[in-house]
């Protein structure tokens, strides 16, 4: 089935377009500058070579200095697409192969006919089951969908996700610039020579220098919560224009996402590639009965010089739907009854010195800055670190389900995450001196590729012998199980 | 020890010349702090790596190894044998002075991506990774 493939990757336009658009500014000595590094990416790119062999992808470039990689099918985590504008308006695609190398992807090919991409998976994914030429080519219809979001699920998801303040951070310069802002600003904050802005009048308020008008704080309140309001529905354009068309498909043993409204991503992820599972949520995610579910994958998504992050696998799912999903990633595992473990049963008394040193240190800062007119916010850091150290506790647990263990924490931000036997590489228990004075211990499990993840499986509180207990069984587990990527 | 010590006399009479513009009290105070700050670092320059060293255990099975490391946070970290993607013996040029080796074991984890233990007798380290890798599972590495 060695079937010689070659191909040139790139038409000289799009080199040239993707090669200027790199500088800014379209100087004509920027376009000078430019020439040298087009003649060199044209020369690279005209160089390059990729094959199919029997069981690997060999790839080769360069013309002074060459290179060929041989990168077997195997070892291949997922590939993905990335398609802007003009990349569309071409009819091809960035392509990214990973492989569990972490950081750089193993090949980038800048500039391939969507043709070849949906070969080159064809190649590569089929690889395990049957020979390739018995499949049919790319058939979406014996494909599972298993999340399509519509436009009012990604605007949600904007809204839930608010990634406002990037934009925010990003946009303000600018708008800085053009002198849009300056007369609210100043109607709000007040400037050093007026010095009459609302929030200064409220500041010396509360340190006492002055009275403070309703109209002022009415003001103020306003303010923010405007701010608050823009920042989330900056958020829900910038949801609408990244996520735009989210599908989530399942192939067979792949799942495919595709998304994008100018920039289409397309990636594809083998199921036995995943690492560890992570359903998210947060009050508002509560409020609307949704969660998210992330993916870690050992592939090198967790670079973060790369401007597509990999969004999550389904960035907004109902919960009543939660275990449908959860059974076509992880056919193994089912979330429905689990019987969770509890941390020690004087895990609040040391959550509470933690919450505790910190709502004193907050404490200090408030009565030195504020002093009389702080005596509610010490009482509401009092009561908060009371209350949050014992929902924390509440909320961890700890599972074998299946032939996996979950764990879960967080009270008002939950996560769960779901880890298979088979998946663990390194298991370690870790004893504090804190925890040694109260007999408890905490537990930690490694996988691959766990750096870009919020969660990770790190039980803390637990009885000493516990945590030996399931250090032990977890680290037999794993080692019953062969290590396949 | 005598290796700690002159650094730090050093960095005290520089410390001494620059608070010396300063009154007499906080001098003397400055003084003693500073005497006692070096008396508990020398002691601990001294002592430190034989408490971490009376710490540090490895213990070896068939399916595993488990390292125990830490003084004050005490880990102890198990890897299965099928997830050690490679091992390194390194000795660096005090080590091999003295005969020894720090055995690497790398994983595909992302915190433990490489575990260390150091101290090893070369032959030791030689005969633990021999024992790990696979198709040596009769090899005995004669544990003494």
């Amino acid at each position: 089935m060695g079937r010689h493939l070659r191909a040139l990757l790139l038409p000289a336009v799009a080199v040239i377009f993707t090669a200027g658009s790199s500088g800014r500014d379209w100087d004509l000595w920027l376009v000078l500058l430019l020439i040298p590094y087009t003649l060199a990416a044209l020369a690279r790119s005209l160089s390059f070579r990729y094959r199919f062999d029997a069981d690997e992808l060999v790839v080769r470039k360069g013309w002074v200095f060459r290179s060929e990689r041989h990168i077997p099918y195997g070892r291949i985590q997922n590939i993905d697409a990335v398609q802007n504008v003009l990349h569309r308006a071409l009819g091809v695609a960035e392509v990214r192969v990973e492989t569990a190398s972490g950081g750089e992807p193993e090949a980038t090919m800048t500039v391939l006919p969507v043709t070849a991409l949906t070969e080159m998976r064809e190649f590569v994914f089929s690889d395990r089951q049957s020979s390739a030429s018995t499949r049919e080519p790319e058939a979406i219809d014996n494909a599972t969908e298993l999340l399509r979001l519509r436009p009012s699920e990604v605007l949600l998801y904007g809204f839930i996700e608010s990634r406002g303040a990037v934009i925010m951070a990003g946009g303000f310069g600018v708008l800085w610039e053009l002198g849009l802002f300056d007369r609210a600003f100043e109607r709000v904050t007040g400037t050093e020579l007026a010095g009459g802005g609302v929030i200064r009048q409220i500041l010396r308020a509360a340190i006492g220098q002055a009275a403070v008008s309703l109209r002022a704080v009415i003001v103020t309140i306003l303010f923010f919560v405007a701010l608050l309001l823009v920042l989330r529905v900056l958020s829900m354009g910038w949801a609408y224009v990244r996520l735009h068309g989210f599908v989530l498909r399942r192939r067979g043993d792949d799942v495919r996402v595709d998304y994008g409204l100018l920039t289409r991503v397309s990636g594809t992820i083998p199921l036995q590639r995943i690492q560890t599972l992570t359903i998210a949520e947060s009050p508002l995610h509560r409020l609307f009965d949704r969660v998210s579910v992330h993916v870690d994958t050992a592939g090198g998504n967790g670079s973060e010089e790369q401007p597509t992050r990999r969004e999550p696998i389904a960035p907004l799912f109902r919960r009543g739907d939660l275990e449908s999903l959860i059974s076509a990633l992880l056919p193994s595992v089912s979330l429905g009854h689990v019987e969770w473990q509890r941390p020690h049963a004087h895990a609040v008394r040391r959550a509470r010195v933690r919450t505790g040193i910190l709502a004193a240190v907050a404490s200090g800062l408030a009565v030195g800055v504020l002093k009389w007119s702080s005596i509610a916010v010490v009482l509401a850091l009092a009561v908060w670190a009371w209350v949050y150290a014992r929902k924390y506790v509440a909320h961890l647990g700890w599972a074998f389900v299946g032939d996996a263990v979950v764990f879960r924490s967080g009270w008002l931000w939950r996560h769960l995450t779901v880890a298979r036997f088979s998946k663990l590489q390194v298991i370690t228990r870790v004893e504090s001196p804190f925890d040694r004075r109260t007999g408890m211990a905490r537990v930690r499990v490694d996988t691959a590729g766990a750096t870009s993840s919020e969660h990770t499986i790190d039980i803390p509180f637990l009885p000493a012998e516990t945590a030996t207990e399931l250090a032990a069984t977890l680290s037999a587990r794993a080692a019953e199980t062969a290590f396949r990527w | 020890m005598c290796a700690v010590l002159a650094p730090l006399l050093l960095l005290g009479v520089v410390i001494g010349l620059f608070v010396g513009s300063l009154s007499f009290d906080l001098e003397v105070l400055l003084c003693v702090a500073w005497l006692a700050v070096s008396l508990l670092l020398a002691w601990l320059a001294q002592a430190w790596p034989e408490i971490e060293y009376r710490r540090v255990s490895y213990a070896l099975d068939p399916e595993h190894i488990e390292i125990r490391r830490g003084v004050i946070w005490r880990a102890v970290t198990s890897v299965p044998k099928s997830r050690v993607q490679h091992i390194d013996v390194a000795q660096g040029p005090l080590e091999r002075r003295y005969g020894l080796a720090t055995l690497s074991i790398y994983t595909a984890g992302t915190e433990y991506a490489r575990i260390d233990l150091p101290g090893l007798r070369h032959e030791r380290a030689i005969a633990i990774r021999d024992r790990l890798l696979p198709g040596h599972e009769r090899d005995t590495g004669d544990g003494t």
